[in-house]
């Protein structure tokens, strides 16, 4: 059980079985071989993971910056005091922003959950239907889905709002729950689930004692990147928030257009850090998301 | 083992009915909850003490959004924003908004301070006669910030965007009534022209003359550009400009409306007709045409209190243009299906080259 | 034997979908075939004046420079992904690797492209230290041109390629390269004709989720472009925000759509299967066509080998 929860024992089994492999086939010749192809690749490894870095850093360096322009004048921890003590409206941004990512987290989940589990166990005339539909708004660029979306709400006479803001961003979340459970669905063995049928567990005992905790694994990651991706939508929401809907992505792309305070940077450094301090642990759940 | 599971279960359960259904509820129960004025402005048009006073005063929190163009704010309405209570339009907006049915009639028995408004401005307000709509709130123009410490000489006039030595030092608005209203008024036209013949004139000139000196149009960020010395030329609205910079450093910043005028507005408020809020949305603007709050607004962004007149004799800042100065500006107006004409002008000119 | 209850299960996500997804796609298709309306909306008249304008030489040069744009930085992107995919797999620490790249990929999307606003701006990290060593005092403008876009572009959705070219090399059988070392294969040929052909599936997923995101983007030329930096996805916005022009704005989303749709079936969808969605977008279950298959199957399966017992 905790192998599973972890979801990655395919993959350790895979790479051990596959490190055996190559031993067994000629120690030498891989040991000639790979440190010096590695090398090139390394090299280009460290330099991008440099330049994905060091924005970071600099905003990292900025948010101590006593000075509001790019000048350094002094260390200085006034922009964190401005964003916990001062900031009300982010805070409420902010506040709006986890309301929404974990609602419409939650929703995805269920609806993502369930239908995967609809098309891995049964087959029925609107299969192909429910997962190319269920897969396309993860594709399609997110300009169109929220123009859609707005020209939608504007066409049935609803106001924009938290509520459109949920629901498009449940929309949004519903393809990668719905890839990851059928995934974690996929690798799981069937027959667990025709011996607990013929045991005569009913549905919702399979569905809720066999299926789920088996899937278990795929769902925790489903809602993570749910939550993720809610958390940091821009595009989609701009098009359909509406008054007392302002997300935390749209408080900071204001900030970037217009206001004066580096309170911006604190902030981001207090988001990376943050999401540092969420992926660590979770690190274990990496291949699984990037295998998305 | 058990244990898990029914925390799986219920936790199931949860998820698929009783959160959206509280969700749900929660989001009607703040509709109803009357102590919000939601307020749709420009970037920037009321200082936060102004509204930090209405709040403290009223007992009302305010929700302040904000837009950087008419057309943004009129798109966003239109597609369903509708649930703000008080909005900021210009002229040529308010009369598109009456005539779209989207306004509330404003009771003007219960404005206190209707009487401190200039009749010369509510004269000019002849996009809603009467004021039945609408209550002036500020008249003004965009004009252009200089850096005097980058930029030496220049003219006071809209051929500073033709000087080639300041190329890419320059920015202007996204605002298609705004830059088009500047090339037709520098070309002797008028700024609400329906000829083809004049808007196509002004757009070449833009297109050739000007775009390929701009850094870009931007009506959002220009302000915090010229702050950072990104650019040392901007067209655009004072009080953007002088917000985004530290007050020490005012006295870099020229800020002129050019000689030839352009187009100038007539901001008002206004009730929208869905506002669930509209003795709130009253209340803000009797509480704005009070003299010292007027005259507190215009102090804010070093404007003359052009809209209010008591105001005029309590303002104490110093002042960064001169309400004689708007006077070769022209109102906008609403242009009706003429505005294709300015669309397809500045649809080429934005996305033409 | 038992009821099929399948779409019973589905059918809250299928009527999801289709009231929020579908719905507003057709809403799109519709609109696209109406007339404008002078303050925005639509009339209800039929109208193709929506496509007419789509075939305006100036929306055409829109649109190829979003794909000269989305191109440019998807080889690029693709050209550096390669090796990184390729050190993260060969690497003794996957999973420290991984968690490089994912940090930034799930910082905040507007928070790095501040960040480069910050490090190239006029008072920027880089002007200011050019200035402390004595470069001239108005600094360099970096910001606001195509450059600008497609360097930012690249930064953004590089992690995306990353993360399927490492799962699909993963899988890669390494020992196929030297195979063909031993043939008498240069290196350079072992990885072009050994390993890129293997690997075809993930690079294709990669492309697909750099490209297409990158041909819709919004935020990044608006806040990192200049005056000639428009792409399609803000012509879309302001047809839709500023100049009201709801059937273009739906005509040039179905456009994009159509095209996307394309790519994605050309590329991903050759062999259309019950399972298509989840085998061939998934990049762990790309076919290769090769040895490994054993990598990426069941753990149940797995636990059945001795060797995977070990290891668990």
């Amino acid at each position: 059980m905790a192998a599973k929860i972890h979801g990655f024992k395919p993959y350790r089994v895979a790479a051990l079985f596959h490190a055996r492999r190559v031993v067994r086939k000629g120690a030498k010749a891989a040991s000639r071989l790979m440190p010096k192809k590695a090398k090139s690749s390394n090299l280009i490894f460290w330099l991008v993971i440099l330049f994905l870095f060091a924005p970071l850093f600099v905003l990292l360096l900025y948010s101590f910056n006593q000075s509001r322009s790019g000048e350094w004048t002094g260390f200085s921890f006034v922009w964190y005091q401005k964003l916990f003590l001062e900031s009300p409206d982010l805070w409420r941004a902010f506040q709006n922003s986890v309301i929404i990512a974990f609602t419409s987290a939650l929703m995805a989940t269920a609806l993502g959950t369930l239908a995967a589990v609809g098309t891995a166990r049964y087959s029925f005339k609107l299969k192909s239907y429910v997962s190319t539909m269920s897969f396309i708004p993860m594709i399609l660029p997110e300009i169109v889905v929220g123009v859609s979306l707005l020209v939608f709400f504007a066409g049935v006479g609803l106001k924009l709002g938290m509520l459109t803001v949920w629901i498009a961003h449940t929309t949004f979340n519903i393809p990668f729950v719905y890839l990851l459970v059928s995934a974690r669905l996929e690798e799981s063995d069937p027959s667990v689930v025709e011996a607990a049928m013929d045991l005569g567990a009913t549905e919702l005992q399979i569905l809720f004692r066999v299926v789920i905790p088996m899937a278990l694994p795929g769902i925790a990651s489903a809602f993570l990147t749910a939550v993720t991706l809610s958390l940091e939508d821009f595009v989609i929401t701009f098009f359909v928030s509406g008054p007392g809907a302002t997300t935390l992505p749209l408080y900071i792309y204001s900030m970037i257009r217009f206001g004066v305070s580096p309170v911006v940077n604190a902030l981001s450094a207090v988001m990376i850090a943050g999401t540092v301090l969420l992926v660590y642990p979770l690190r274990n759940f990496l291949k699984v998301f990037a295998a998305r | 083992m058990n244990k898990i599971l029914r925390a799986v279960k219920s936790a199931l359960f949860i998820m698929v009915f009783i959160i959206p259904g509280l969700f749900l509820t929660g989001c009607t129960k703040k509709e109803e909850a009357s102590n919000k004025l939601y307020i749709f402005n420009w970037t920037y048009y009321t200082p936060d003490s102004v509204i930090e006073k209405f709040e403290k005063e009223y007992g009302i929190d305010v929700v302040y959004d904000s837009f950087a163009s008419n057309e943004e704010m009129f798109a966003k309405l239109k597609a369903g924003g509708a649930n703000y209570d008080l909005c900021f339009p210009s002229g040529d907006y308010v009369s598109i908004m009456i005539k779209e049915g989207m306004l509330a009639k404003i009771d003007k028995s219960a404005l206190k301070n209707f009487g401190n408004i200039d009749p010369g401005v509510l004269a000019k307000s002849d996009f809603d006669p009467g004021n039945e709509y609408s209550v002036p709130y500020y008249m003004g123009a965009a004009g252009v910030a200089v850096n005097k410490t980058k930029v030496s000489s220049y003219d006071r006039s809209w051929s500073i965007f033709c000087k080639k030595d300041l190329a890419g030092k320059m920015i202007m608005l996204d605002d298609m009534r705004e830059v088009l209203g500047d090339a037709l008024k520098y070309l002797g036209y008028s700024v609400n022209s329906a000829s083809e013949a004049e808007i196509n004139a002004a757009r070449d000139l833009i297109d050739k003359e000007w775009k390929p000196n701009l850094l870009k149009f931007d009506a959002e960020a220009f302000a915090k550009n010229f702050a950072a010395g990104e650019v040392w030329v901007a067209q655009g609205y004072a009080e953007s400009i002088y917000a985004e910079m530290d007050p020490s450093r005012w006295n870099e910043v020229d800020f002129f409306i050019p000689v030839e005028g352009g187009p100038s507005y007539i901001d008002s408020m206004v009730i929208l007709k869905d506002s669930k809020n509209s003795k709130a949305a009253l209340s803000f603007i009797d509480f704005i045409h009070r003299p010292e709050i007027y005259a507190e607004f215009c102090d804010a962004f070093g404007f003359p209190a052009t809209a209010n007149v008591p105001a005029r004799s309590l303002k104490k800042g110093p002042q960064y243009y001169s309400a004689e100065s708007l006077e070769p500006c022209e109102l906008k107006k609403d242009v009706g299906a003429d505005l294709e004409k300015y669309n397809a002008a500045w649809q080429q000119i934005k996305i033409g080259k | 034997m038992k009821r099929n209850l399948g779409p019973a299960y589905v059918a809250p996500q299928a009527l999801w979908i289709t009231v929020f997804f579908a719905a507003p796609l057709l809403i799109i298709v519709a609109y696209s075939f109406l007339q404008k309306g002078l303050y925005g909306g639509v009339e209800p008249v039929f109208s193709i004046q929506a496509w007419v304008d789509m075939a305006n030489p100036t929306l055409l040069k829109v649109t190829l420079k979003t794909l000269w744009v989305s191109l440019a930085a998807t080889i690029v992107i693709i050209l550096l992904a390669l090796p990184c995919g390729y050190s993260i797999a060969r690497s003794k620490n996957q999973a420290l690797r991984l968690f490089l790249v994912i940090v930034p990929f799930w910082t905040n999307f507007l928070v790095r492209i501040y960040a480069w606003i910050s490090i190239l701006g006029n008072e920027g990290f880089v002007n200011q230290a050019l200035r402390f060593l004595g470069f001239r005092a108005e600094g360099f403008q970096f910001l606001y041109n195509q450059g600008a876009v497609v360097f930012v572009l690249v930064y953004m959705y590089l992690p995306y390629a990353i993360l399927p070219l490492f799962s699909t090399i993963d899988k890669f059988d390494f020992t196929l390269l030297e195979a063909a070392r031993d043939l008498g294969a240069t290196r350079m040929q072992s990885y072009t004709k050994v390993m890129i052909p293997n690997i075809k599936g993930g690079v294709i997923t990669a492309v697909l989720f750099t490209f297409i995101p990158i041909f819709g983007a919004y935020a990044v030329p608006l806040l990192i472009g200049g005056k000639d930096s428009y792409m399609l996805g803000n012509v879309i916005a302001d047809q839709l925000t500023k100049t009201r022009n709801w059937p273009l704005a739906s005509a040039i989303s179905m456009s994009m759509t159509l095209l996307t749709a394309i790519a994605v079936f050309l590329f991903a969808f050759k062999k259309p299967k019950e399972q298509q969605t989840v085998k061939d977008i998934d990049p762990l279950s790309q076919p290769n066509g090769k040895t490994i298959e054993f990598l990426h199957r069941s753990p149940e399966q797995g636990k059945k080998k001795p060797s995977g017992k070990g290891a668990a």
